[in-house]
C-alpha cells in the first residue's frame, strides 16, 4: 500500500517534469538553429548584408537586408510614440480613478482589442488609410503597428502605475501637489523603471509584427526609403515572402535576417531583465 | 455631515484632460470592428450564408465558399489547444511546485523570452524543421498503424497540413497560456495549501486538490489560448498548406481564415466580391475571438474574487 | 511512551531565534495546551510537530522532536503528515468543494475510507465528533461559504478528523470565532481525546483550563513551566506563570 503510493508520486513526478522539458525544448532548438543558419548566412554576405539590396532570386550573392532594416527602424519609430502616449494616458485615467466606470470599461476594451487577429488590422488600415492614399506606406504600416501595441502599452504601463505605493501618492497630496503634479513628479518617477520596460516590450513586439504589414507596408526593397508616406519593407515581411518562395537564396536571405530579428528580440529581452534588476529597492 | 465623496472642481478637470486621449481605444476598438462589419456587408447581401456551405476560392468566377478556411481554422485552433493543454499545465506547476531560486527564475524567464518572441521566427522554424519531424515521426506512424480512422486516413505528403498547423501554434501559445495559468495557481491563498497538509496529502495529492480548485481559471486561460489561436497568421501560412480542399484527414494541406487571407487578399481589389468575401471571413474570427476573449478573461476575474480574496 | 518528545528544540527564522531550547512531553490521549502570550513561539512549536514549518522562508530547527515514533526532524514530512491533522487560526474549508467533499477528501487520500458507503460514515462520523452534523445533515451538498465562521471551523475539525489521525494540532481554533461557537468547539476537542492526543494552542487561560489536562507555559520562545493542568492553575510555580494567568501579559 504503502509503495504503491510513494511510486505513483514518483511517476506523476516524472511525467510533470518530461512533458515540461518538452514543453521548453522548442525554444532552445529555434534559438540553436536560427542563429545557425543565420549566422551562417551573415558570415558569408559579411558587413555588406545590413547595406545591401536584396538578390535576385537566382543570383548567387546573398545581397542584404538594407530596406527592410530601414522600413522596420522607421514605422517602429513613428508608431511608437503614438502607442506609448495614447497607452499612458489611459493608463493613468485608470490608474488614478480606479473605480471610475469608464476605467473599468477601458480595461474591458483593452483586452478585447489584443483580442483582433493582427491581419483584420492589417486589412482595416488598408481599407482606411491605404485605399485613400492610393498607396502603400510607413505611414499605414505604422498606424497598423500602433493600433496593435496600443493594448500592450496599455495594459504594460497600467500595472506599472498601480504597482506605485499608495504611500507616495499620499505624500504628493499631502505637500499640496496638483493631481496632474502628482502624476509627472511622483507617479511616473517612481514606476520609469517598469514603464521603461513596458516601452521595451513593446518595441520587441512591433518589430516582430508580420501580418498587420502585409497590405500596409508595401514591400518596396529595390531602395532604401525613409519616406513616410512612400512604401515601404520591413524585416518581418521580408523573412515572410522569401521563406514562402521556392528560391534557395531567398531562403539563405530568410534564415540570415530571422536571426538577426532574433538577436534584436533578445537584445531587448535582456536589457528589460537588466533594468529589472536595478529595481532592488 | 457624511455623503459620497465629491468631486473637487479640480480633480474633474484631471479627469475630463485624461479624457480625449484614453477614448482613444476605445474608438480604435470600434472603428475596427464597424469596418469589418461593413465591409462584409456586400458578400453577405450578395451571398447569404451560402458563402460558409462550400470551399471554393474562384474569383474569376467570383464563386466563393469559405467552409474549408472556417474549418480549418476552428480545427487548428482545437489541435493548438490539445498541444497547449498537454505542455501548459505540467509546465506551470513544475516552476510553481518543483522549482526553487535561480532555476525557477530561469524557466520561468526562458517562458517570459517565448511568449515574446516574434511569431515569424516561430513560423519559419516550424516550416523548415518542425513540419518534417512531425510528418516521419507522427503523421507517417499514425498514418500507417491507424488507417481506418478518417483523421489519419491520407498519407502525408509534405507534411504541411492541418495538423503542423495545429501543433505548431500549439506550441507558440504554450508561454501565454503557461503564464495565465501560472498566475492563477499562485495566487491561492497559502492556506488552502496548509489546509492540504493539515488532512496529510502528500504532494502530488495537494497539487491535485490545488488544480481543482484553480479548474475556472485553467478553463479560462485555455479558452484564451483558443482566442489567440484563431487568429494566428504568419504560423499558419507556412505550415497548412494552403489548399481549399475539405477533407477530414488531419494530414491533408487545408486553410484557416487568416492563411486564405494573407495569400489573396493582395490581389483581392482586382475582383468584384473577392475582398468583401475575406472580410466576411475575418469577421466571423474576429466576433469569435472577442467573445471567447471576454468570457475568458471574467472567469478569472470572476474565479480571483471568489477565491483569492 | 508519549505521543510527542522535544529535546533541545530551537528555532531560527533567519536570524531571529523564535523557539530557545525547548523540552517538552506530551502524553498519549489527553488534551495537551500550550499557552503563553503573543509573539512567544507557540504557533511556531506546533508547525515543528508536522514539519509545516517547512513552508517558511529561512526557517531552521535544532534538536531532537520524536512524534509518535517518528524522528520527526528527519523523517519524510508527506510520510510523518498521514498522521497527523491539523486545524488552523482562520477557518480554510476548500471553497470548491462541497460540505461533504471537504470532510470525504481527508478520508480518500489517507485510505480510511473507499467505497460510497464507508465515504458517507465516515463522513457522518466526523461530523458528529465536530458537533456539526445536525447543522448541516441536511445540507451536504451546499458549499462552505454557506456557513458560518463558527460554523466552518468545525467543518474544519471534521475534515481533520475524518482522517483518522493519531495526533491533532489546533493552532489557536475558537480565535476568529463567537463565544458560542467556540464553546461548542471545546466541547468536541475535549471529546475526541479517548481517539487521539490533542495539541492546542491558546492565548486564552481560561480556554485553556476548561479544556486542557496537561498544560506548557511558553515565553519569549522558552517553556516556563509545564505540567499537569490542574497543578499549573492551582498552584503556578513561575512568576510568568503567574502573571499570565492573572491576565497580566
Amino acid at each position: 500500500m504503502y509503495s504503491w503510493r510513494k511510486l505513483r508520486e514518483k511517476l506523476f513526478t516524472c511525467l510533470i517534469i518530461a512533458l515540461s522539458v518538452l514543453a521548453i525544448a522548442p525554444v532552445l532548438h529555434i534559438i540553436l538553429t536560427v542563429f545557425a543558419n543565420g549566422f551562417a548566412v551573415i558570415a558569408k554576405a559579411g558587413t555588406s548584408f545590413f547595406t545591401d539590396l536584396p538578390p535576385t532570386p537566382l543570383s548567387k550573392e546573398v545581397g542584404g537586408i538594407a530596406p527592410s532594416i530601414a522600413g522596420t527602424l522607421l514605422m517602429t519609430a513613428i508608431s511608437l510614440p503614438i502607442a506609448v502616449t495614447l497607452g499612458l494616458f489611459a493608463a493613468i485615467l485608470t490608474a488614478e480613478f480606479p473605480s471610475n466606470p469608464l476605467s473599468l470599461a477601458v480595461d474591458a476594451i483593452a483586452k478585447s482589442l489584443a483580442s483582433i487577429p493582427t491581419i483584420a488590422v492589417s486589412m482595416i488600415v488598408y481599407t482606411l488609410v491605404v485605399v485613400p492614399m492610393k498607396s502603400f506606406s510607413a505611414l499605414a504600416g505604422a498606424v497598423a503597428l500602433a493600433v496593435i501595441a496600443l493594448p500592450y502599452t496599455y495594459t504594460y504601463f497600467s500595472t506599472a502605475l498601480r504597482s506605485v505605493p499608495s504611500v507616495y501618492r499620499e505624500a504628493a497630496f499631502a505637500i499640496a501637489m496638483s493631481r496632474w503634479g502628482a502624476v509627472v513628479r511622483v507617479l511616473i518617477p517612481v514606476a520609469r523603471k517598469a514603464l521603461t520596460t513596458g516601452v521595451l516590450m513593446t518595441v520587441a513586439r512591433v518589430m516582430g509584427e508580420t501580418a498587420a504589414l502585409l497590405f500596409t507596408a508595401g514591400r518596396f526593397r529595390t531602395g532604401v526609403s525613409f519616406s513616410p508616406t512612400a512604401p515601404v519593407d520591413a524585416i518581418p515581411l521580408l523573412i515572410f515572402d522569401y521563406i514562402l518562395s521556392p528560391y534557395t537564396v531567398w531562403h539563405q536571405v530568410a534564415w540570415g535576417a530571422t536571426a538577426l530579428l532574433l538577436l534584436a528580440y533578445l537584445m531587448v529581452f535582456l536589457a528589460t531583465k537588466l533594468i529589472v534588476k536595478e529595481v532592488r529597492l | 455631515m457624511v455623503g459620497t465623496i465629491v468631486f473637487s472642481k479640480r480633480d474633474k478637470l484631471f479627469f475630463l484632460s485624461l479624457l480625449p486621449l484614453s477614448i482613444s481605444l476605445l474608438a480604435v476598438l470600434v472603428v475596427s470592428v464597424t469596418t469589418i462589419a461593413l465591409r462584409s456587408l456586400d458578400a453577405f447581401q450578395h451571398f447569404g450564408l451560402a458563402l460558409f456551405a462550400s470551399s471554393i476560392w474562384n474569383p474569376e468566377r467570383e464563386v466563393y465558399g469559405l467552409l474549408a478556411p472556417v474549418i480549418g481554422s476552428l480545427t487548428t485552433s482545437a489541435i493548438a489547444l490539445l498541444t497547449a493543454l498537454i505542455l501548459s499545465i505540467p509546465l506551470a506547476i513544475t516552476i510553481a511546485e518543483y522549482l526553487q531560486g535561480a532555476l525557477k527564475s530561469v524557466v520561468s524567464s526562458i517562458v517570459e523570452l517565448m511568449g515574446g518572441m516574434p511569431t515569424i521566427v516561430y513560423a519559419v522554424w516550424a516550416s523548415q524543421y518542425l513540419v518534417p519531424f512531425l510528418k516521419q515521426f507522427a503523421m507517417e506512424p499514425l498514418h500507417s498503424a491507424l488507417p481506418f480512422i478518417p483523421l489519419f486516413s491520407c498519407r502525408p505528403v509534405t507534411g504541411f497540413s492541418v495538423f503542423a498547423a495545429g501543433v505548431a501554434i500549439g506550441i507558440s501559445i504554450v508561454p501565454y497560456v503557461t503564464t495565465l495559468i501560472l498566475e492563477a495557481y499562485q495566487s491561492i491563498p497559502v492556506m488552502y495549501r496548509e489546509a492540504c497538509y493539515g488532512i496529510g496529502a502528500t504532494r502530488y495529492e495537494s497539487i491535485k486538490i490545488l488544480l481543482s480548485l484553480a479548474r475556472p481559471a485553467i478553463i479560462a486561460a485555455l479558452v484564451l489560448g483558443f482566442a489567440r489561436a484563431l487568429g494566428e497568421t504568419t504560423i499558419a501560412v507556412t505550415t497548412v498548406g494552403n489548399s481549399m480542399y475539405l477533407s477530414s484527414c488531419l494530414f491533408a494541406p487545408g486553410y484557416t481564415v487568416s492563411a486564405l487571407i494573407a495569400s489573396q487578399f493582395a490581389n483581392a481589389y482586382l475582383y468584384q466580391y473577392a475582398e468583401t468575401v475575406l472580410y466576411s471571413s475575418i469577421l466571423v474570427v474576429v466576433l469569435i475571438a472577442i467573445a471567447l476573449s471576454f468570457y475568458g478573461s471574467t472567469t478569472i476575474v470572476r474565479w480571483r474574487l471568489r477565491v483569492v480574496v | 511512551m508519549f505521543a510527542v518528545e522535544m529535546n533541545n528544540v530551537s528555532v531560527y527564522i533567519g536570524d531571529r531565534q523564535i523557539l530557545k531550547e525547548v523540552t517538552l512531553r506530551i502524553p498519549y490521549n489527553t488534551v495537551f495546551v500550550i499557552m503563553g502570550p503573543s509573539g512567544s513561539g507557540k504557533t511556531t512549536l506546533l508547525r515543528v510537530v508536522n514539519r509545516l514549518i517547512d513552508l517558511v522562508e529561512g526557517a531552521r530547527v535544532e534538536g531532537f522532536v520524536k512524534v509518535l515514533n517518528f524522528d520527526a526532524l528527519r523523517s519524510d514530512p508527506y510520510e510523518l503528515r498521514k498522521y497527523i491533522g491539523m486545524v488552523f487560526q482562520v477557518p480554510n474549508p476548500f471553497p470548491h468543494l462541497t460540505i461533504y467533499e471537504n470532510v470525504a477528501v481527508a478520508a480518500k487520500i489517507n485510505g480510511v475510507a473507499k467505497s460510497k458507503r464507508e465515504l458517507d460514515e465516515v463522513v457522518k462520523w466526523a461530523l458528529e465528533k465536530a458537533m456539526l452534523w445536525d447543522e448541516v445533515k441536511d445540507r451536504l451538498y451546499d458549499y462552505p461559504h454557506q456557513l458560518s465562521g463558527g460554523q466552518r471551523q468545525r467543518l474544519c475539525l471534521a475534515r481533520a478528523l475524518a482522517m483518522k489521525p493519531r495526533l491533532l494540532l489546533l493552532d489557536e481554533p475558537t480565535a476568529n470565532i463567537d463565544p458560542v461557537n467556540a464553546r461548542k468547539l471545546e466541547e468536541a476537542i475535549v471529546s475526541l481525546k479517548d481517539e487521539v492526543t490533542v495539541v492546542m494552542v491558546t492565548h486564552s487561560p481560561h480556554q485553556a483550563a476548561r479544556v486542557a489536562d496537561y498544560v506548557a507555559v511558553l515565553y519569549d520562545g522558552r517553556v516556563v513551566e509545564q505540567g499537569p493542568a490542574q497543578q499549573l492553575f492551582l498552584r503556578p510555580s513561575t512568576e510568568v506563570a503567574q502573571k499570565l494567568l492573572r491576565g497580566e501579559i
